[in-house]
């Protein structure tokens, strides 16, 4: 019998063959290089338009504000060393740090901060900061190193503006804004347009220490269940948008570790321009309406949690038991205020949502049935996101399902969703007015005393439970998954989840 | 030479035709790229920023003379820039169409090496035991949508053996054995449809010529199996299979969307879908424009080859 048959040469071959290509199977993992999976492209980095979290994340890690956000969610300096307002004359005074360089040498000063501001607030600016920064009636530099602002309305949140993503300080010898000259700890090595960037530590950066990875390879992997599974297989260390229904699993699996926090969520918007969603009774009617845990079920998988109040993140003085089950499902109360508004037997309507994310779906759908419960029967209207961008701005939509996260977790910072007086937007109820709502938030950010503003917000999140701008409908779990060869990474708290990100320079890998 | 000159003519016509229809329509649909840009991650942008932003990009400008523009530019072979970021379409489309080429090439090149002898063994044995579990394997692959397939192969292969990466691109320059280990997956998964419906089609076929009477004479020839298969059958049955592949091989210049989606591998169509997402005018115009003339090319080329195999077609 021969020792060496065809079979047996056919099965050698072939693992001959493959073993290699196992073994090539996993790129080569390195402690100088953070292998990080992007959930979308950052459109571009220029650096005051908001154009989402990527762009955000990347912005940070590259550029610098003039104040951060601490593992609790605290204000803390960045390129301020001291921040704060001056009480003598109400200027708010950032005070920098003189070690601060920008990429190209030299040294950050208050002009190049006065200059930014004046760039975001001019007139041809696409900046996301440029109404609050229209809103800053005087910049002084008294030194190179100090700056004052004097707003024109008292605004107790004005730190708070610096510290947004969209708000980097960058050289005033920028000339292009598509390649900015920054002061961050990274800059950009180099990059393919929709599919890779990456990130490599400035040599002798400022902050002595800092960053503590040489390397940060940012790949798109836009499917969720891919990056999951990237992250899985060993093809990345570090992946955002963890997906609701693969969050149990890395908990389960020793090699990996979660990062997750309630921060942004879903919420119900109206048009208020005609009836029947002109009347608060109405409005009222539809946020006793929905059951949220069975939106938290369907659309979280469970990694969520209902929201029966206004969006005040709990855990923060704001936070008040009672009020934030304002809005509690209870039907027969529903029904009793569709009947009080004049609707007994309800009515047809529309319901605004978006195939994009299946999160915005899978709420309306749940909602819809909800609705339909007590009367309301609305017809889905699925449409691609910017189809449903452009119906939301110029309010052509009954009511529309929306998914968003307050700017900071002051509850200033949810201005942008409560206020109904601001301009027309997609994220914003149509038309509505809602006047004591906005006249107490308006009230809270010009006050400054710190137990003030709290029974300011209670009473602000009173009326908005009367006045209803939006329905809020569950919180939703925002998480990041990493191996466990990475360390120093901290998701930061509530609406600030989503600038996380930035803490990606304090993270080693083992 | 007037043939060629008709058939030319044609192929300008009907990109001019395609270009005008998605110009028009990308511009009818709601969704304005400026508002979609700053709305981005679902923030509400200022009115004023979104005005300034359409003024800068120029789309605040009547439709015609947006058209007339884009025509001008289109005589030059310019695509124009990305209104998201201000790249160059034409170096856009330069990186990636090479790779969606490559995808298909390796998928039709997995499809061919499997599909033929499979085809040709089944119908020998037709109504055999092998004929009947190719059929049905082949029934089965063209039924089973690709994102499903692609997500059990990445579950079975990266998630559970870890023998192969979940997805992703290397570039051959960079690293070959990575490269395609990293191309096999995707291959497979476009393969996969091609490879039933040339399954089909060669055992159909196989089947028609082994009945013929020239195969009847070769084998009362006394001719061997393997000559008479050689000669006779195969070379014969692939006439039908080629037009079909050269068919299904231009469709899947725009088909491969979803294997590159769930693979991440980064060709034509994944700045497709974000450009078409995003309202990104010259990115969409530019990408479809290129696919179409591809299409044409290929389409006309083999126009222009029936013309020299049967010169009939061009007398007429």
């Amino acid at each position: 019998m021969p020792i060496l048959t065809r079979r047996a040469a056919m099965v050698g071959a072939t693992a001959f063959g493959v073993l290699p290509v196992m073994r090539l199977a996993h790129a080569q993992q390195s402690r100088d290089v953070l292998r990080f999976g992007l959930s979308v492209w950052p459109p571009n980095l220029q650096p005051w338009q908001s154009v989402g979290q990527a762009a955000g994340m990347i912005k940070m890690l590259v550029g610098r504000r003039l104040v951060g956000f601490d593992a609790a969610g605290e204000l803390r300096p960045e390129l301020a060393r001291e921040f704060g307002r001056d009480p003598a004359d109400g200027a708010w005074v950032f005070r920098l740090d003189p070690r601060a360089t920008f990429h190209n040498g030299e040294k950050l000063t208050s002009a190049d901060v006065k200059w930014c501001i004046e760039q975001i607030a001019g007139e041809r600016s696409t900046a996301y900061y440029r109404v609050q920064m229209q809103g800053i009636a005087r910049i002084e530099t008294p030194d190179a190193h100090t700056v004052r602002l004097y707003t024109k309305e008292p605004t107790a949140t004005v730190a708070h503006w610096f510290a947004n993503y969209n708000m980097p300080i960058i050289s005033r010898a920028t000339r292009d804004m598509s390649n900015p000259i920054n002061c961050g700890p990274y800059r950009i090595a180099s990059q393919e347009r929709g599919s890779w960037i990456e990130l490599q530590a400035v040599p002798n950066y400022w902050q002595p220490g800092a960053p503590k990875t040489r390397t940060i390879r940012m790949t798109l992997v836009a499917d969720e269940s891919l990056r999951l599974a990237a992250l899985q297989s060993g093809d990345q260390d570090f992946i955002e948008f963890v997906p609701w229904t693969g969050m149990a699993a890395v908990e389960a699996d020793p090699r990996f570790k979660l990062e997750s926090t309630m921060g942004p969520f879903m919420d119900i918007l109206f048009n208020g321009t005609r009836p029947p969603f002109d009347n608060p009774l109405v409005r009222r009617a539809v946020a006793h309406a929905v059951k949220r845990d069975d939106i938290v079920r369907v659309a979280f998988s469970g990694r969520g949690k209902p929201l029966e109040g206004m969006p005040i993140v709990e855990g923060t003085p704001w936070w008040d038991a009672e009020l934030s089950r304002g809005h509690n499902y209870d039907p027969e109360r529903a029904k009793a205020l569709l009947a009080q508004a004049g609707h007994p037997n309800g009515f047809n309507t529309t319901l605004l949502t978006t195939g994009a994310f299946a999160m915005h779906k899978d709420s309306a759908e749940v909602a819809q049935q909800y609705l339909a419960a007590i009367g309301i029967q609305a017809e889905l209207r699925v449409v691609d996101w910017s189809t449903r961008t452009s119906l939301g701005i110029r309010g052509q939509y009954d009511l529309a399902v929306h998914g968003v996260s307050a700017d900071f977790n002051d509850p200033d910072g949810l201005t942008v969703v409560l206020d109904t007086s601001l301009s027309a937007a997609h994220g914003r109820s149509f038309g509505l007015r809602t006047p004591r709502t906005t006249e107490l938030l308006r009230k809270g950010r010009e006050e400054f005393d710190q137990a003030k503003r709290v029974e300011i917000y209670k009473d602000m999140q009173r009326a908005a439970l009367e006045e209803v701008p939006i329905v809020g409908l569950a919180w939703r779990e925002q998480g990041y998954a990493f191996t466990r060869r990475v360390t120093g990474f901290n998701i930061l708290p509530g609406s600030l989840a989503l600038s996380s990100g930035v803490n990606l320079e304090f993270v080693s890998l083992g | 030479m007037l043939y060629v000159a008709k058939r030319l003519a044609v192929s300008l016509l009907l990109i001019w035709v395609v270009a005008t229809v998605v110009f028009m329509t990308l511009h009818m649909v709601p969704g304005d790229p400026a508002e979609v840009l700053l709305s981005t991650g679902g923030t509400s942008p200022d009115p004023y920023a979104v005005a300034e932003l359409r003024e800068k990009l120029g789309l605040d400008r009547p439709l015609l003379v947006q058209y007339a523009e884009f025509l001008e530019r289109l005589t030059r072979f310019d695509l124009g820039n990305s209104l998201v970021d201000d790249y160059p379409v034409a170096e856009e489309i330069a990186l990636r169409l090479p790779r969606t080429l490559e995808l298909i090439l390796a998928g039709t090149l997995i499809a061919v090496v499997i599909a033929l002898p499979t085809a040709t063994y089944a119908a020998l044995h037709a109504g055999g035991a092998f004929d009947r579990a190719a059929s049905a394997t082949a029934a089965v692959l063209q039924a089973l949508p690709v994102f499903v397939l692609g997500t059990l192969l990445i579950l079975l292969l990266a998630q559970w053996l870890r023998w192969m990466p979940a997805g992703g691109y290397v570039p051959l320059a960079q690293d070959p054995g990575r490269h395609f280990l990293l191309l096999l997956l995707p291959a497979v998964a476009v393969a996969k449809g091609l490879a039933a419906t040339v399954f089909r089609m060669a055992r159909a076929s196989v089947l028609d010529q082994l009945s013929r009477d020239h195969v009847r004479t070769a084998r009362a020839k006394g001719l061997t199996q393997g000559r008479v298969m050689r000669r006779h059958v195969v070379r014969n049955a692939m006439i039908p299979v080629t037009t079909v592949l050269g068919l299904q091989m231009g469709t899947l210049l725009g088909g491969t969307v979803l294997v590159e989606y769930v693979f991440n591998w980064p060709g034509l169509s994944t700045p497709l879908l974000r450009a078409v997402e995003g309202r990104d005018y010259p990115m969409v115009v530019g990408i479809v424009l290129v696919v179409s003339g591809l299409f044409l090319l290929i389409n006309l080329v083999m126009d222009l080859l029936y013309a020299v195999l049967d010169p009939r077609i061009s007398r007429s």
